[in-house]
């Protein structure tokens, strides 16, 4: 069976990471243009001072032109930016692939032929995983076509003796060398992105998680009712201290209304307010909302919390059954305690049925937290597993 | 090969260490074909015999003994020496030749660096080779002219643009990239600190309830402790036949669970073994917040009721979830009253049953951190109006 391991991964995280990349893809889309700006002021100063005439300074500088407007108007329409300002990235790098190979082809020397490499330099600050293989694949395409084509480029004026088959083989090389360490950075890259939206959602995750436990614990719930009244107290106190007629006497009714009324009956009861207005309002509410509860959590435990450099880059950060240096005893009681305790119900979780726990294993980020070689006998032998539970925890 | 490239599929769940560690794998292979290549291209040298001999067997020995530093897991000097065999070759290369190729070194030589994505090593290797390449333009610029080239001047300049820009782009990526991690890195930091509170205070909800229904922790249950002994046994059987050792450190694992660990780590008198057990497996108890229990507990998450992603399902602060002024005011004290009114902090003797003062919400309010949730001017209005908040909420 194929392994898939985002099959357990928490559905809001694609959203986020979005969100989170954009704000990045904008920042690499200025640098880049930057570069570009600069390249071109270096290729312009190079044209006139090698007077190769006119028609040829339009033409390149027009490319450029053109680049630029294509990359301004996408970073400015606002509808959908994390896609057009994909598609500026995409157009970008063939653009400037494109008007180097222009300049390789109208000088015809090896010197300029080593502008493919600086491209795929500029290319690389995106750090994109298919701006990557476009600009890896445009690289060798152009730079072999390039040398199996036009070999004359490659001749030198000291020396004829041909190259062509040593340079073929380094470009080769290069590309293969360059294609695997952008591979290797873009995923650990994209793993940063998703471990960053996976600990967003797991925080609301474990906020419930910690509620749900609690009223198991204390088994009883907030009183709204009390926030409400003490509100409308304030709120009158308030008003009479600022000197102004109650503002927040209606808002705090509606606030209640929340949890009994629908959305329409809201709105037909309080006309002065649209449905965006009570949308944003119903962050506020306690009954059937905990947005301000997980505020309340939140904010009572962020402070005092501090980061040093060391810890950032930390192995030990990252919480598995995995550890290096660990002993291999250690690494296998650590795994079979939890796998024991996915077997037993508990108040927050029921026990899971093998079937459930096997898949869980293999198709999610759990696989990678727990050593290969007990992973593959728990997925080879968990039938036995199952059964050697069952034997000792039978009924309980 | 199979591993190596089931490990480059997956190198997004390696350590920095084992990551290296591939990566210098990886650097060895390339570094083989470019030291295989430069016996042939060693009869165009204008090296005695002997020197075209011995150089390419010192590369070789070289490349061994990178493979031994990895073998012995000192990952950070294996990347050292890949690196100075690749200058080495760079060097050999384009010293006594004049050939195109050799200059396409320089790229590959810091394509090597960066692939090891060190900022230092890049700075001092790269910036070494960089300049080193400036310079051979310099003195050899002439041999590598192309025959449509307009001139010396011209193709030495362009070689030499190129080779900085080269550098100097990639370092540009560096720091974007290096500053861009450090702020995400930071951030899960935090949170995972942020997260683990909220987990000790979920171990401990449940420890309370245990002991209000007198239940006791499953730590102390002998059927669940004969399961883990027994399933340890069972995996250990695929590694060595004897199982009376791992079962004994299952004894000790649920006999820790009772200590102090601080107490048997620091404990001289005891086998060394013992307390580095004590160590590790401290990682993995199941009756305080440990790695184990935070593991439990996210994994739990996953069959937590699942919302839609709305915009603002990650942000806390009072200022961008609400527009109108109004809002923004009731939202804070409905803030305040939580803080006043629900316990969020340890008594004296670690129950998760403390409510916070008025003092102690002003301090937080004030505070630099409390920004994240509250605005300069709501924070005002608040020490404007704290009699109020701490009367009437």
């Amino acid at each position: 069976m194929k392994q898939d391991t985002s099959k357990y991964q928490y559905a809001q995280l694609d959203n986020y990471k979005e969100s989170l990349e954009l704000a990045h893809l904008k920042f690499k889309t200025l640098i880049v243009n930057a570069i570009v700006f600069v390249l071109a002021g270096i290729v312009l100063y190079f044209m006139i001072e090698l007077n190769v005439g006119t028609s040829a300074i339009v033409s390149t500088v027009t490319m450029f032109v053109v680049l630029f407007i294509i990359n301004f108007a996408f970073y400015s329409y606002d509808d959908d930016h994390y896609n057009n300002l994909k598609l500026a990235m995409y157009i970008n790098t063939l653009g400037i692939y494109t008007i180097v190979t222009t300049l390789i082809l109208r000088f015809q020397t090896p010197s300029i032929f080593t502008a493919l490499f600086l491209v795929y330099a500029i290319t690389s600050i995106y750090q994109d995983f298919k701006t990557m293989m476009l600009s890896n694949f445009a690289l060798f395409i152009i730079g072999s076509l390039l040398i199996i084509r036009f070999p004359e480029i490659f001749q030198l004026a000291e020396n004829g003796a041909s190259q062509t088959f040593y340079v073929l083989v380094f470009l080769i090389v290069f590309v293969l060398l360059l294609s695997l360490s952008s591979y290797i950075l873009i995923k650990r890259k994209t793993f940063f992105y998703n471990q960053l939206a996976q600990i967003k959602e797991s925080e609301i995750r474990n906020m419930e998680l910690l509620l749900e436990i609690q009223k198991i614990n204390t088994n009883k719930d907030l009183d709204s009712e009390d926030y409400y009244s003490s509100l409308l107290e304030f709120s009158v106190e308030l008003s009479k201290k600022i000197g102004i007629s109650n503002i927040f006497d209606r808002k705090i009714k509606i606030l209640r209304d929340m949890s009994t009324l629908t959305m329409q009956e809201i709105l037909e009861k309080y006309p002065e307010y649209n449905r965006d207005e009570i949308m944003k309002l119903l962050n506020m509410e306690l009954e059937i909302n905990n947005k301000m509860r997980k505020i309340g959590i939140k904010s009572s435990q962020s402070h005092g919390i501090e980061v040093t450099r060391k810890e950032i880059f930390s192995e030990s950060q990252f919480k598995s059954f995995n550890h290096q240096g660990d002993n291999s005893y250690v690494m296998i009681i650590a795994f079979v305690t939890f796998y024991s305790l996915l077997k037993i119900d508990k108040p927050y979780l029921k026990e899971l049925d093998e079937e459930q726990i096997k898949d869980i294993f293999y198709n999610s980020g759990y696989f990678h937290r727990i050593d290969r070689d007990i992973i593959d006998i728990y997925l080879e032998n968990y039938e036995v597993f199952d059964t050697i539970v069952k034997d000792h925890l039978e009924g309980k | 090969m199979k591993t190596m490239i089931n490990r480059i599929k997956n190198s997004e769940f390696l350590t920095f260490n084992e990551v290296l560690r591939l990566k210098v794998a990886i650097v060895t292979i390339f570094l083989f074909v470019f030291v295989t290549l430069s016996i042939p291209l060693s009869t165009y040298n204008n090296f005695a015999e002997e020197v075209n001999i011995l150089i390419p067997i010192g590369f070789g020995l070289l490349l061994v003994l990178t493979l031994l530093l990895t073998l012995i897991n000192l990952n950070r000097w294996a990347m050292h020496f890949s690196i100075y065999i690749i200058i080495g070759l760079t060097v050999f290369y384009v010293g006594r030749t004049d050939y195109f190729y050799g200059y396409i070194l320089f790229f590959v030589t810091l394509t090597v660096i960066i692939f090891y994505q060190d900022i230092i090593t890049y700075l001092l290797y790269g910036g070494g080779i960089t300049i080193y390449g400036i310079y051979y333009i310099m003195e050899n610029g002439g041999t590598i002219v192309g025959i449509n080239s307009t001139g010396v001047e011209f193709s030495s300049l362009t070689y030499q643009i190129i080779l900085i820009g080269f550098y100097l782009v990639f370092l540009i990526q560096f720091i974007i990239s290096d500053n861009i991690y450090e702020k995400m890195n930071n951030e899960w930091v935090k949170m995972n600190k942020v997260l683990e509170k909220y987990q000790a205070f979920s171990l401990q909800y449940l420890k309370e309830h245990l002991e209000d229904n007198e239940i006791d922790p499953l730590y102390k249950n002998s059927k669940f402790q004969q399961v883990v002994s027994e399933l340890s046994v069972f995996i250990n059987e695929f590694f060595e036949e004897d199982g009376k050792k791992i079962a004994e450190v299952v004894e000790f694992y649920f006999f820790l669970h009772d200590q102090e660990i601080e107490n048997i780590v620091g404990d001289k008198e005891l086998p060394f073994e013992t307390r580095k057990y004590a160590i590790e497996l401290q990682k993995y108890l199941i009756n305080s917040r440990s790695e184990l229990v935070s593991i439990l507990f996210d994994f739990a998450t996953l069959f937590k009721g699942d919302k839609k992603f709305q915009e603002t399902r990650y942000e806390y602060s009072l200022e961008k979830l609400f527009e109108n002024k109004i809002d923004k005011l009731l939202a804070l004290s409905i803030l305040y009253k939580y803080l006043k009114t629900e316990v969020t902090q340890y008594d004296k003797w670690g129950k998760v049953a403390r409510v916070l003062t008025h003092e102690e919400i002003t301090e937080l309010l004030v505070s630099k951190e409390f920004r994240e949730f509250i605005s300069f001017e709501q924070v005002n209005f608040y020490l404007d109006n704290q009699e109020l908040f701490e009367k009437y909420l």
